[in-house]
């Protein structure tokens, strides 16, 4: 019971982080589904600074793998920045080639990488088994992470940034009504600019998170499986607002946590369903959510159109 | 008065993915320069030779024939992804009904022993169901295909995976081989392999493809139904105002869409080129390849041949690189990068346009004949 | 220093691709009075006040700001400025709160958060002084649109604006809500500050402005002191001849019910309420009925319910003697049944296609336009009723039939659809504020066509929001006010000021329906 409790934990924290990203970049005007190539990139930013200061104490480590993440998280998110908000791209495929980039330059790092210390490693796995280990406190049975101290801090972040700042206000009209708030002299390029590398510190966040969730190590050929759209789900289901964005991920966290810990309950083994099925379950239950929660959900109104001063 | 063919869209369109290419191209090269400088040049150019780096004309044939067989399937994947994307809708799970359409063509032959015709109809029936629930969900309660189509690629893997285990060499992860299970289930050649060498793999697939190709154009440049689709995709509530059904045309496609996809499945592994692996934990990569495709080809079926071939070329080069310094994986770096530069297609027809305005406005001041506009 | 100018524009030249928006055009505004800025559709106002606002950079002309030289770059100088505007097109965020709307990009901070109980404060003393009821905590989608335009006259308040623009202000009112505005507009004034009053309505510039300045096809004509002139020498001033707004036309030969509409109910998307509520009328063959109102009174949403483009909630259409209620738009097309869209970009049109396209939106699949076998579009046919559309209705554009109509002028767009509507021979024609925005040569065409569909016994249901355009082109008036139809009314007897009276709601009569 607790490993799902716990792996309910984990996994809610990835997708409420990456969620709240998604929710940043939205806010802003700027539909961000590039979020699965962020979490990539921010994934290999942490997993390299594991790799590379194998001795840090576990405070340095923290912090250190924290920073790795979320710098290459908000640089990777710049891609996304140039091309949707200064050259107008297309928001959708710009999101899709930023994703299939990710995992393509990741493995093509790595395999480079592992490589040129050993010439028969050309696997694309970096191992942090010992590095991992920092990021764990047991009480009792129960393995705390503290990613899952970090994404409530993040939430937290997030809920006063949005609703108590100035800066809040300014990207959510940016989102809204763009042409208002150039009016009254915000500067929306800017804003955008800002909802976007937001996004890509929240998505590097979530990815390194989401390799520290259940494993020692990670093959980047792999990618992340889909938890970039996931966290896009969250975000619709919780209307792009913090809070809900952090109940609707528990939700999903739930079943996600399932896959790994089904074997786990006597009832579950039971019904004998295939283990594919459990794999299966959190995209089902996405679907079955955007069915219900699609036709009356309330996007920015503004989101994935650029503004063009001149169309006022 | 002269028309300048520059200012033609599909000349545009040429050059745009032309800039696209060489520019992908050299991201790659400068990224093959940052892990190792030695070897860069050899490795670039092995991913752009592909199957000419062997030197027997009998082997590059034969190495061509292969090439060609995995090009199929991204044709028919980009058509996919185009003829949604003319109604406005961003086809992603292109991937996923890719692989349920493997999953029905090989079951089908593996199982029940059926032969090709109706293995291949089977999976284009099968891509089109699967389609249609991306359909359904964004006609009936609004959902972004994108996001249904990414959540249902991974429910499709995972169906395909469960299924297509029942039929798996006992050792292995791999579906049983037809070649020797059913060779009813493979697509006939006609001879058209004696063309490349006697690649036994070289079937009627190929030229399928392109009539497929041809007749695409056809229903969306000449017919009533491209005429319905392409308005619902330029202004989706004007179509409505017109009387289209809106509903049943976003249906539709994406059931088009989904056949497309799930034919090329089939045309692929009913080749018996390969077997699927059981435990994939990936997506096939066909269905992503195809949105480079479909966009570097302009977003036309007859350029989504040459974009096809250009992606599945280089995808295929990348296993000719040394793999001891650097990744095969280079050449979907490539193919992704020039996706991404796709995306800038529209801002280089307005730099295009500014130019010729440019210089026409020159002509203008200093003869006369120019100007006209 | 009685006469000394707040703002100075002078020369001012602005070129767009293909037109001079304004040239050298020249506005003084005196500290403390309200000026106000008269022209037709397209005259250069809009484009006189962006350049003022720092939306746009002139090519020519210098503005003055207290006699010195200024550059407004973007709308931050001109706040700097002390420079507010009011726009046409509210810009208010509809999911804030009137109080964030207000403090949006000059919000009060302790440390460093958002300080909304001090700007609460501000805001209602502004609100107590010049009189601008609203409730800071209401959120702008819910509230009337009278209060949207006090919060955006207390957005200006709110930054000590001394130079106050309002864009065509009463667009949107009630003439209730214009009274009001106009008071308040006198506070203004009186607590010193300078207004600038941009208009089309010579009535209100009357009785509200100090000295008008009037633009004709982005030329400056004049300024006037308004307690010196008449309307009709504004008018003529204006539009450069005298006026003949009367549209000829013949008594009217009403035929048999060709609409009608029982008990109709249409819910709103923007609020709870219903949008139309138990709407009951018929229109006959032969006649021109007008559906009159302040915009947002469920004239929309009555046409989307007639015609099929969103679901109505209860009632019963019946076209030409067939219930219809359930049918879908093809059919009702088919039918007989034309509209000519309120707005020409979302429905009327898909802009990336060519005009010839365009004219075969709704019948494309029939056979004169595509084969019955395999649907292969008639290419031949397609071009050949464009070329006669075109030509019928005097269609103007750079490539004929093959021409993208985004690259078209709204007037010509505009007369395509009509075009193409009326080319149908339809039983009814529902038109929509076919003339908004459109220069008088245009309206003068489209009112023309209107009368001549209806003198060949074909029913017209027209949506107006211009007085004059009601009560000129008319045979028969219904007033919708808050979803209902409140009033019928005989255009040849009624006076304006009556039909104001039933628009504002505040008389209504029974509608035999």
């Amino acid at each position: 019971m607790s490993l799902l409790i716990q792996y309910t934990l984990i996994f809610a924290s990835v997708l409420m982080l990456v969620a709240l990203g998604g929710c940043f970049a939205e806010h802003s005007g700027v539909i961000n589904l590039g979020l699965e190539g962020i979490m990539v990139i921010g994934a290999l930013g942490g997993a390299l600074v594991m790799r590379l200061f194998l001795d840090l104490s576990t405070p340095m480590m923290i912090l250190g793998v924290v920073l790795g993440a979320v710098i290459f998280g908000l640089l990777y998110s710049a891609l996304l920045g140039v091309a949707c908000i200064n050259f107008k791209a297309d928001q959708t495929i710009v999101g899709t080639a930023l994703n299939m980039l990710a995992t393509a330059a990741a493995t093509v790092f790595v395999k480079a990488m592992n490589a040129s210390i050993n010439p028969d490693d050309v696997s694309s796995t970096i191992q942090y088994v010992d590095q991992k280990k920092n990021f764990l406190l047991y009480f009792g049975d129960f393995e705390f992470n503290w990613f899952m101290l970090i994404a409530v801090i993040a939430l937290i972040v997030a809920y006063v940034v949005l609703y108590k700042t100035r800066f809040g206000l300014r990207l959510m009209a940016c989102g809204e009504h763009p042409s208002a708030a150039d009016s009254v002299g915000i500067n929306v390029i800017k804003m955008r600019w800002s909802g976007v590398l937001i996004s890509g510190i929240y998505g590097g966040l979530g990815g390194i998170c989401y390799i520290l969730a259940g494993v020692s190590e990670w093959k980047f050929e792999n990618g992340v499986a889909g938890f970039g759209f996931l966290a896009l789900a969250v975000m619709i289901f919780g209307q792009w607002k913090p809070i809900k964005i952090a109940l609707a991920a528990l939700l999903f966290g739930f079943f996600r946590a399932l896959s790994n810990v089904y074997f786990g309950f006597d009832f579950l083994v039971n019904l004998n369903i295939p283990g594919t099925v459990y794999n299966m379950l959190p995209y089902i239950i996405s679907l079955l959510v955007l069915a219900l929660t699609s036709r009356h959900s309330r996007a920015p109104k503004a989101e994935g159109i650029p503004y063009d001063k001149s169309k006022r | 008065m002269k028309k300048n063919i520059l200012k033609s869209d599909g000349v545009q369109a040429v050059i745009a993915s032309l800039i696209c290419v060489v520019l992908g191209v050299f991201v790659g090269y400068v990224i093959l320069l940052i892990i190792n400088p030695d070897g860069a040049f050899e490795a670039i150019v092995a991913v752009l030779k592909n199957f000419m780096t062997y030197s027997r004309p009998d082997s590059q044939l034969r190495y061509f024939g292969n090439t060609l067989v995995k090009t199929i399937p991204l044709i028919l994947c980009s058509l996919s992804i185009l003829f949604a994307y003319k109604a406005g809708l961003f086809n992603i799970g292109a991937a996923g009904q890719y692989c349920v359409g493997i999953c029905a063509s090989l079951y089908a032959a593996l199982a029940w022993g059926w032969s090709w015709l109706p293995c291949l109809l089977l999976a284009v029936i099968v891509g089109g169901i699967y389609g249609s629930l991306v359909g359904l969900l964004k006609a009936y309660f609004n959902v972004n295909e994108v996001i249904s189509g990414i959540m249902l690629n991974w429910i499709g893997l995972y169906l395909t995976n469960m299924i297509l285990s029942a039929v798996k060499e006992e050792a292995s992860p791999y579906t049983i081989n037809i070649r020797t299970a059913n060779p009813d289930a493979l697509i006939p050649s006609l001879g058209l392999e004696q063309l490349f060498n006697n690649n036994q793999y070289i079937t009627i697939a190929i030229p399928l493809a392109i009539i497929i190709a041809f007749i695409v154009y056809i229903i969306l440049d000449k017919t009533r139904m491209g005429y319905e689709i392409k308005a619902t995709g330029f202004n989706k509530d004007a179509a409505k105002y017109a009387g289209m059904a809106e509903k049943k045309n976003i249906i539709m496609t994406l059931v088009i869409a989904g056949s497309l996809a799930g034919m090329g499945a089939a045309f692929l592994y009913l080749t018996g080129f390969e077997q699927y692996i059981v435990t994939s934990s990936q997506v096939p990569s066909m269905g992503f390849n195809g949105i480079a495709a479909a966009f570097l080809g302009g977003l036309n079926p007859i350029g989504a041949i040459f974009s096809s071939f250009f992606i599945q070329h280089i995808s295929s080069g990348g296993a000719y690189v040394d793999k001891s310094i650097y990744a095969s994986q280079i050449s979907d770096l490539i193919a992704a990068v020039i996706i991404y530069l796709c995306g800038f297609v529209f801002f280089m027809k307005v730099v295009m346009n500014n130019m010729i305005a440019k210089r026409e406005a020159n002509k203008a001041k200093t003869g006369k004949e120019g100007g006209e506009n | 220093m009685e006469d000394a100018y707040a703002v100075e524009m002078l020369h001012i030249t602005k070129k767009f691709p293909g037109i001079i928006a304004n040239d050298d055009v020249t506005l003084r505004l005196k500290k403390g009075e309200i000026h106000a800025l008269l022209g037709e559709n397209g005259a250069g106002k809009s484009t006189l006040m962006s350049v003022l606002f720092g939306l746009y950079q002139p090519e020519e002309g210098i503005i003055k700001k207290d006699g010195v030289e200024v550059k407004i770059k973007d709308p931050n100088d001109a706040n700097a400025l002390g420079i507010g505007m009011v726009h046409q097109h509210f810009k208010l965020v509809e999911c804030f709160s009137v109080l964030d709307n207000i403090i949006l990009g000059a919000e009060p901070l302790k440390k460093g958060f958002l300080d909304k109980a001090t700007a609460k404060d501000k805001i209602l003393d502004l609100s107590k002084r010049y009189g601008l009821e609203v409730e800071p905590d209401a959120i702008v989608e819910d509230i009337t649109v009278g209060m949207q335009q006090r919060a955006e006259i207390l957005k200006m308040l709110y930054r000590d604006n001394e130079i106050l623009i309002f864009d065509e202000p009463t667009a949107v009112l009630t003439p209730q809500e214009i009274k009001e505005l106009m008071m308040i507009m006198r506070n203004l004034k009186a607590e010193g500050k300078s207004i600038l009053f941009i208009s089309h309505k010579l009535n209100e510039i009357m009785e509200v402005a100090d000295r008008c300045t009037v633009l004709r096809r982005g030329k400056y004509v004049g300024t006037v002191e308004t307690k010196d002139t008449s309307m009709e020498e504004l008018s003529a001033m204006m539009v450069g001849r005298d006026v003949n707004f009367h549209v000829e036309k013949k008594p009217a030969h009403i035929g048999d019910a060709v609409l009608k509409v029982s008990n109709l109910t249409v819910a709103s998307k923007r609020h709870k309420n219903d949008a139309v509520k138990n709407v009951s009328f018929e229109v006959h063959a032969g006649e021109i009925v007008c559906i009159a109102g302040i915009d947002g009174n469920g004239q929309s949403e009555l046409v989307y319910g007639l015609t099929g483009l969103e679901p109505i909630k209860s009632g019963k259409i019946e076209f030409l003697n067939e219930d219809v209620t359930k049918r879908s738009i093809r059919h009702k097309t088919e039918k007989g049944m034309a509209h000519i869209p309120e707005d020409r970009h979302k429905y009327g049109l898909v802009l990336d296609y060519t005009l010839a396209d365009n004219f075969i939106l709704q019948t494309y699949y029939q056979n004169t336009y595509s084969t019955k076998f395999g649907g292969f579009m008639k290419r031949d046919a397609i071009i050949k009723n464009a070329e006669k559309i075109i030509e019928k209705y005097d269609v103007r554009s750079s490539q004929g039939p093959n021409t993208i109509v985004r690259s078209m002028s709204g007037g010509n767009q505009q007369k395509a659809i009509i075009g193409r509507e009326i080319d149908r021979e339809p039983e009814l024609l529902i038109a929509v504020q076919p003339t908004r925005g459109l220069d008088i040569g245009a309206i003068e065409y489209i009112h023309s066509q209107l009368v001549k569909q209806r003198d060949e016994g074909k029913a017209v249901l027209l949506i107006s929001l211009e007085l004059e355009e009601v009560l000129d082109v008319s045979d028969r008036i219904l007033v919708m006010y808050e979803g209902e139809i409140v009033g019928e009314l005989d255009p040849h007897t009624v006076s304006e000021e009556e039909l104001g009276l039933y628009m504002a709601g505040a008389k209504r009569n029974e509608v035999k329906a």
